[in-house]
Parts: structure tokens; sequence; C-alpha cells
């Protein structure tokens, strides 16, 4: 009898072990070893290395182009996360309607999403090309007769041309699952205020922006670790450029890493990294959980 | 009078601020498509300008000059091949947990959801390390391999959808005899559609436009995708900008025909991930 129960319980194991076996070998294995790595002189080439305590990370502080990595990733990600969520609210109430014409919109916002970023970051290095012949700079010159200005070349406007680019990017995303939430908004709410007299505004302002909070929330979580983790559209954009001016966390860690063989700093940004995504996404976890318990 | 009803109820006033707005976002794209019908003489000589003669040569020379159809086949038997496993091995994970709970069950949940914390970007070089010891570098098999362990969304997505099921379901088909793997497969894996499709555009999603992996992992031309083509393109082509514009529309084009005709679908399942039902 209890044979047979230890069975039927090993057929149900079984099934955890493919997941189990892919996630322990290209995850968690490779997560424990870049820790390791962090606190040792591991140069990627001798199998030997010695325990060097804290001094990779201290390099860290100490590397000029990491500390601006760090700075410009965390600069996009607070630029991007602001304007999207700025966005995409009045936009989701506009879009909010069964018409036609809203659904064409809002495939039309929607699209850009679907496309690798990489492509979308170099058709955007093409229009906002700081010679005469980019698009961009060709219209401004026809029109206005300016010389050409350089979107991408200098380092703090090659900035907000990232995050700019970013925004057109993941609006339409961010607009859609606004919309979802909006959707789910018991429309009495608005019936009953406008009986008692509200504005378009104050039902906006009053019923719309409360209720949509979850969404907000969850819009946030999620534009806060893909920004931390954004490595595609500003690498198509300037590929880091001018210079180091606007290299991001994620392509420093693969410069030194990979290219430069420098192990043992790369690992310890790498440490430092992952321990800051996950300061983020469990603070999400839970506030999401929270609210389902709320619900 | 028709004129205005009919006005009425296919457009809002917010359309006439909208409208335009959708016209200079899609700007780019229009600039990308007019671009691959110019010669480069054209293109440097006026880029905003609408193309004088419709010239194909830029499409010839994209489908001579680059493996273009060998990535396509690339990336779609690699997106294919890693979201079917990523679905059915999450789901397959799911199933124990969310039917089966016990501290050890609940433990591995926990365990596989660190996946959502651990930035991939991080553990890239202790990763690569791993894929030579296991010789997957510069493999597509390999590559399905790699993806296959992202399975956390799809896990966590389908133990919310399975608690949701009633556990008599399972508890019948065990007395009437059935095995777990009959149960899975025969009974809840086919009430879990929305989950799947869920799964399935997220993670083809991520697959087909993924660019650090493939660029990392595969070396060889002939395992090339198609966003390491326009990669190789963009440093192929740098000065001849028509033929990587063409290359990119070439790219482009499969994802469009089927966004515009799953459009709802994919939206749907796309925000339905970040909208806990």
């Amino acid at each position: 009898m209890k044979k047979g129960r230890i069975l039927r319980q090993m057929q149900y194991e079984v099934f955890l072990l493919p997941a189990i076996l892919a996630f322990t070998a290209f995850t968690v294995i490779p997560l424990l070893k870049t820790l390791v790595y962090s606190f040792t002189d591991f140069d990627g080439v001798l199998h030997t290395y010695n325990f060097v305590g804290l001094r990779n990370y201290f390099a860290v502080f100490r590397d000029d182009v990491m500390k601006q990595a760090l700075f410009n990733t965390l600069f996009y990600t607070f630029f991007v996360v602001l304007l999207i969520n700025v966005i995409s609210v009045p936009l989701a109430v506009c879009l909010d309607k069964n018409q036609r014409v809203k659904t064409l919109e809002r495939a039309i916002f929607f699209f850009p999403s679907v496309v690798s970023a990489l492509l979308l970051g170099y058709i955007w290095s093409y229009i906002l090309s700081p010679l005469k012949t980019g698009a961009l700079n060709s219209i401004l010159g026809s029109l206005f007769g300016i010389k050409p200005i350089g979107f991408t070349s200098g380092g703090w406007i090659a900035k907000f041309s990232i995050i700019a680019v970013a925004v057109w990017a993941n609006t339409g995303w961010h607009t859609m699952v606004n919309i979802a939430y909006l959707q789910a908004i018991d429309p009495t709410y608005y019936e009953a205020a406008a009986i008692d007299g509200a504005t378009r505004f104050d039902q906006f302002r009053f019923i719309t922006i409360p209720l949509l909070a979850p969404a907000l929330t969850v819009n946030t979580l999620l534009l806060l670790t893909n920004g931390l983790k954004v490595y595609d559209l500003p690498y198509a954009l300037t590929k880091g450029g001018p210079g180091y001016s606007n290299y991001t966390v994620t392509q420093i860690i693969i410069q030194r890493g990979i290219s430069e063989r420098q192990y043992g700093v790369s690992t310890a940004l790498a440490a430092i990294f992952i321990l800051l995504v996950m300061i983020i996404a469990v603070i999400q976890y839970t506030t999401m959980s929270k609210r389902e318990v709320d619900a | 009078m028709k004129l205005r009803k009919l006005l009425r109820d296919n457009f809002s006033l917010s359309d006439l601020f909208i409208l335009p707005v959708c016209a200079v976002f899609l700007y780019p794209f229009y600039f990308l498509v007019i671009s691959t019908f110019k010669t480069l003489r054209e293109v440097s000589y006026n880029p905003t300008a609408f193309p004088t003669s419709l010239y194909l040569g830029n499409y010839v020379e994209v489908f001579e000059k680059t493996p273009i159809l060998q990535a396509f086949r690339n990336t779609f038997t690699l997106t294919l091949c890693s979201v079917l496993l990523i679905v059915v091995i999450g789901e397959m994970a799911a199933y124990p947990i969310a039917f089966n709970p016990n501290k050890f069950n609940n433990a591995m949940l926990v365990y596989l959801m660190l996946g959502f914390l651990v930035p991939f970007q991080a553990i890239l070089l202790s990763l690569f390390e791993v894929m030579q010891t296991l010789r997957l570098l510069d493999s597509l098999p390999g590559m399905i391999a790699f993806y296959a362990n992202g399975s956390a969304l799809t896990v966590f997505l389908a133990v919310g959808y399975m608690r949701s099921i009633p556990r008599e379901l399972n508890e019948a088909a065990i007395v009437d005899g059935a095995g777990p793997a009959r149960i899975f497969f025969q009974i809840i894996f086919p009430l879990m559609k929305s989950i799947t499709t869920t799964s399935i555009i997220f993670n083809t999603m991520w697959i087909w436009n993924d660019f650090i992996a493939p660029n990392i992992f595969l070396n060889s031309r002939t395992n090339t995708t198609l966003v390491l083509e326009v990669f190789r393109a963009k440093g192929q082509f740098t000065t001849n900008w028509p033929i990587f514009m063409t290359l990119s529309v070439v790219t482009i084009f499969p994802i469009f025909i089927f966004y515009c005709f799953m459009q709802k679908h994919i939206i749907k399942g796309l925000t339905a991930g970040a909208v806990k039902g």
C-alpha cells in the first residue's frame, strides 16, 4: 500500500523533471558561477583562481565606464517609466471605445511591440542620423533651414533620443495593459457620476485614475525591470556612443567579460545588477499578490 | 444627415488629434518602406522623398547576397521548437505543483520562480561556459535547449490556472484507473487553451526577436537567424542603406502578416499576462 503511494508520488514528480533540469543547467548553475567568480581573480583562461574578497566590487566603483553605465541605465529607466505612464493613461482613455477606427489606432500603436527592438533602433538610427542626409535633419533643414542636429552624436542629446525611441516603441504595449484594466471598470460608476453632475474631467480624476491604479503598478514595475535590463535598442541606436557615454549596464557587463576577459570586475557588476533587479522584482511580486488578496 | 450619423458612429472628437499622431507614429515604417524602392544615389540625394520609380534592385540583391531564406528557416525552426518545449515543459511542471501540493512541490515552485529574478544578461559569461561544456555552442538544438529553461512565466500562469480547475476532476480520473501521464495529456492539457495561447504568444515574440543570445551562442552563418542577419547587414551594408532597409522589410514582412491576422489574439494574449483575471 505504502509502496504504491510512493510510486504514485514519483509519477507526479517526473513531470517536474524537465523544467527543473533545464532551469538548473542554464540559469542556476551560471548564476552560482557568476557569484563565485565575482569574489575571485578568475580570468576565463587559467582554471586556477584565488579568492580576493571584495576587490572586484571595489574595482566596479573605480571603473568610470561602469559608473557611467549604471547612471545611464538608471537615467533611461527613470524617464521611460515616467513618460510612458504619463502618455499611456490618457491615450488608453481615448482608445477605449468600440469603434472601428479605435481598433485600427490600437493596432497601430501596438505594432512596434511585435518587431525586434534591434531593428527598430536601426531604423531610427537612420532617421536620427546626425548627417544632413538623416531623415529628420533633412526635414528640419528644408522646413526651417537649420543646420543638422547631432541627435545621436552628443552624449546628452543621444540619451534623450534613446529615451524618445524607447517611448515610441513601448507605449502601445503599456497602453493596451491600461485598456484591459479600463474595460474591467464597472460602467455604472460613470453613469452614477454623470447623474450627480460630474464633468468628464471629474470622472477621469475621481473614477478612472483611482481604479486604474493597479494597471499603473503593473506597468511601472514591468517598465522598471525591463528598463534596467535594456540592451538592444540603445546598442542599435548609438552602439553605446559617442565614446562610452551611453553604455548600458548589460552592454558593459558583456564587453568587459566576453570581449575584454575581465571576468572579476564584470561578474561583480553582474552580481550588483542581479541584486538590484531582484529587489525590484520582489517588490513587484509582493505588491501584485497583495492586490490579489485585496480584490 | 446620414453623413453626420456615420461620422458620429465611427469617429470621436479625440480622433482629430489621434489620427495625425498615428500618422507620425507610423512614419519610421513608411520611411523604411520607401527607402527600399530607391537606389543608393536617390536615397542620399533626397532621403525623405517618395521614390521616383519602382526600383526593385534592392530586393534582388538582398536575396542574392544574404542567406535570408536560410535565416528565415532557422528562426522558424528555433522559435517553433523552443516555444513548444517551453509550453509543454512549463505546463507539465505546473501539474504536480497544482494537483499534488506538498512541501517539496511548493519549494520547487519557488525555485522555478527564481527565473523571474535573474536577468539572463547578467549571467551570460558563466552561461557561455556551461554551453561550451555541454557542447551546445553554435548549434540550433543547443539554442533550443537553452530557450527551454525560460519556462518561469508559463509555470507561473499554468499553476494559477490549474488551481482553478476542480481537484475532483483529477481524483475521479485516478479512481477510474488513469495514470498521471494520461490524466495530464488527455484531460488537463486540453483545458489549458487560454494559458497555452498566452504562453505561445509571449515566448514567440521573445524568441523570434531575441538578439543577445543568438549573437553570442550562434557563430556560423549556416545557423544565422533573421535578427542576426539584420545585425550583420548593418555592418556589411553600412554605406548602402537601401539594401539594409530592404533586408529589414523582408524580415518584418512575415511578422506584419502574422500580426494583421492575429492582432486581436496577440494583444489579448500579451496583456492577459499582465492582467491577472
